[in-house]
């Protein structure tokens, strides 16, 4: 990560001392705030996709009834069990697992198309631009909760409609991101000493405004994870994201929700899942971005 | 503008100008006019793109409604009855005609015109939606206030680690939080259900508390941030910040009656972009909370297949969006002298 900042740097001289005037602006926005929630990410990631097999967890599903209703710390079920007898820590660790490849895979389509499409729309400008950006004006003022149930509700719930649904709607805001950046970079040098040595325009998209806007990009894809995160636990929630009786954080707290008088614990342990994840990944990309913006 | 070719009249104050041209010649009209044919386009586009993903969806209302038992006869007979059988694009057409109109159509499984049910439907989500946003915007000016007076100070640091918090939560999980808190446990508030306001304010207010918070806690850490952070901005780099200062006036003073002026114009713009996201918000709540608004509404009608009914929320909720856009760009023309005299 620590690699990353260079380009952008280059690219925004007076960020630098805009940073600067905030005192002690540099002390907070240092190391340590890059680094925790960067190492909180990786505790979970290796937690969720490590963590059943290296301790050895039961499965998620298919569990007895007879061993429904376990409080927290019964041997072999640390956080217990739920109604159905299926250990809850299985449970919340392979929910997070769907919940962060969905996140993962939505970002990452939504960052390759919505940053083509922006970064082609801000460099090629004209026509091209003003009929792109109408075309996400409509995208945007469309409420994408409301289409993300439509479509799931139409392909049935399945994690791979759930990744087309979300990443048709990541693709907007992306995209106006990637624009605005690449317009910030007309006017620099460099890309006049690249145009006039007679580069082509997808060398120039490619090789020159790519890896500038990069940065930029990686960060509202970090701030994008915890809104992903977000709106598929409450597609799980609403029943239209991950089918039952496969776990997630979002179904996991709608069944507890049933129960919320009797075992508020089955709503807090996915909850905490969420937040916790949630709270990471926007510390990252918040940090990063004071850091490269010096705001 | 184009007025100011004209002559001078000794005496006047300003080129002579006809009343009507002076009324369209005005920059804010001219902004707001502009917008409002920008909205037209990205409304159709909206209301098309809907009918088209409605029109993926397999199944109809005619099949949902008569049960996997009906004859293939029976439901060709509804459909027909229904114009389920038209062609997409000649539904969409007469749709459209009717919908300019203010007819959105009758609800294919109740038979109950669509405008009456969003009578019923849209007071109950126009009050959560106004509660959130007063009681967010309410508490987060002082906030931002007092964390920006000091920046990086002690009041700021907390402040900004609990709004990141909040941020992080999301709203489902948050009104479950709430219901746990403050129903379950103290048993202080009720967990779901909706009274009418003729029935008395406070029954009306008591189970909407809930659900208002659920939504506008999230909604106060972000206007707190985002406002802390602007007015941070100006105090820091702004040159009238700096005048203002050296003629002495006290650093409350220059927050509040300078800094915060200019810092209202970015919250104006966020919580103008934020209410179309915020509608859709509360589809998720209103379920959670039992409260019969347009967010229920839809989630049954994409459940029965009631398109008609979908359709009509989709569009409530984009135009909305665009509304709260367009008051945006007005209140801009209002507080900015530069844009209501068109010298920027």
């Amino acid at each position: 990560m620590a690699v990353a900042d260079t380009p952008l740097q280059v690219a925004e001289q007076p960020a630098a001392d805009q940073d600067d005037a905030v005192p002690g602006g540099r002390r907070w926005h240092g190391k340590l705030g890059i680094w925790l929630p960067g190492g909180a990410i990786a505790l979970i990631v290796a937690a969720c996709f490590l963590g059943p097999a290296l301790f050895g967890l039961p499965r998620p599903v298919g569990g007895s009834v007879l061993e429904s209703y376990l409080p927290a710390g019964s041997p072999g079920h640390l956080l217990g069990t739920d109604p159905n007898g299926n250990d809850i820590l299985s449970r919340l660790l392979h929910g997070g697992r769907a919940s962060l490849f969905i996140a993962f895979t939505v970002n990452v389509i939504g960052l390759v198309l919505g940053g083509t499409l922006g970064a082609v729309s801000g460099y090629v400008g004209g026509v091209v631009d003003t009929v792109i950006m109408r075309i996400l004006d409509v995208l945007i003022a469309f409420p994408s909760l409301v289409l993300t149930l439509a479509v799931a509700q139409a392909l049935g719930p399945s994690i791979r409609n759930t990744i087309f649904a979300l990443a048709f709607f990541s693709i907007p805001a992306v995209a106006r991101v990637a624009r605005s950046a690449v317009l910030r970079l007309r006017g620099q040098p460099f890309m006049a000493a690249a145009e006039l040595s007679g580069t082509s325009a997808w060398r120039m998209l490619f090789k020159h405004l790519a890896p500038n806007i990069a940065p930029q990009l990686i960060t509202f894809g970090m701030l994008g994870m915890g809104i992903v995160i977000i709106i598929e636990g409450a597609l799980s929630f609403l029943g239209l994201g991950i089918p039952a009786p496969a776990p997630s954080w979002g179904n996991m707290v709608a069944d507890g929700q049933l129960s919320l008088s009797a075992t508020p614990m089955l709503v807090v342990w996915p909850s905490l899942a969420l937040l916790v994840t949630v709270l990471s990944f926007n510390l990252l990309g918040e940090n990063l971005r004071s850091r490269w913006s010096g705001r | 503008m184009t007025t100011a070719t004209l002559p001078r009249v000794p005496g006047n104050r300003g080129p002579r100008v006809s009343p009507l041209r002076r009324v369209t010649g005005s920059p804010a009209l001219r902004l707001v006019v502009k917008r409002l044919l920008m909205a037209i386009p990205i409304m159709l586009g909206v209301t098309v793109l809907t009918f088209w993903v409605l029109s993926l969806i397999p199944g109809n209302a005619a099949q949902q409604l008569l049960g996997a038992e009906a004859t293939p006869e029976d439901i060709a007979l509804l459909e027909e009855r229904l114009g389920l059988n038209e062609s997409g694009v000649s539904r969409y057409l007469s749709w459209l005609g009717n919908a300019v109109t203010g007819d959105l159509g009758n609800s294919l499984v109740s038979g109950q015109p669509v405008s009456d049910v969003l009578g019923e439907r849209l007071p109950v989500t126009g009050e959560l939606v106004f509660l959130a946003f007063f009681v967010s915007l309410i508490l987060a000016v002082p906030v931002a206030l007092i964390a920006a007076h000091k920046p990086n100070g002690v009041l700021d640091r907390v402040s900004m680690m609990v709004s990141t918090l909040g941020l992080s939560v999301a709203n489902y999980v948050l009104a479950l939080l709430l219901v746990l808190v403050f129903a379950v446990t103290l048993g202080w508030l009720p967990a779901i259900g909706y009274v009418p306001l003729s029935e008395g304010l406070w029954a009306n207010l008591e189970p909407m508390i809930l659900p208002s918070a659920a939504i506008g806690l999230p909604l106060f850490c972000f206007y707190a941030r985002f406002l802390r952070g602007d007015l941070v901005d100006q105090m820091q780099q702004e040159e009238y910040v700096t005048t203002a200062r050296a003629k002495g006036i006290g650093s409350w003073q220059v927050l509040l009656r300078h800094a915060f002026r200019n810092s209202s114009f970015g919250l104006i713009t966020v919580v103008g972009l934020n209410l179309g996201a915020l509608i859709g918000g509360t589809v998720i709540v209103e379920q959670i909370f039992a409260l019969p608004g347009v967010g229920q509404m839809l989630l049954q009608a994409i459940n029965t297949r009631d398109f008609v009914v979908v359709q009509a929320a989709v569009v409530i909720f984009a135009l909305v969006a665009v509304l709260a856009n367009l008051f945006v760009d007005l209140m801009y023309a209002v507080l900015d002298p530069r844009i209501r005299y068109g010298s920027s």
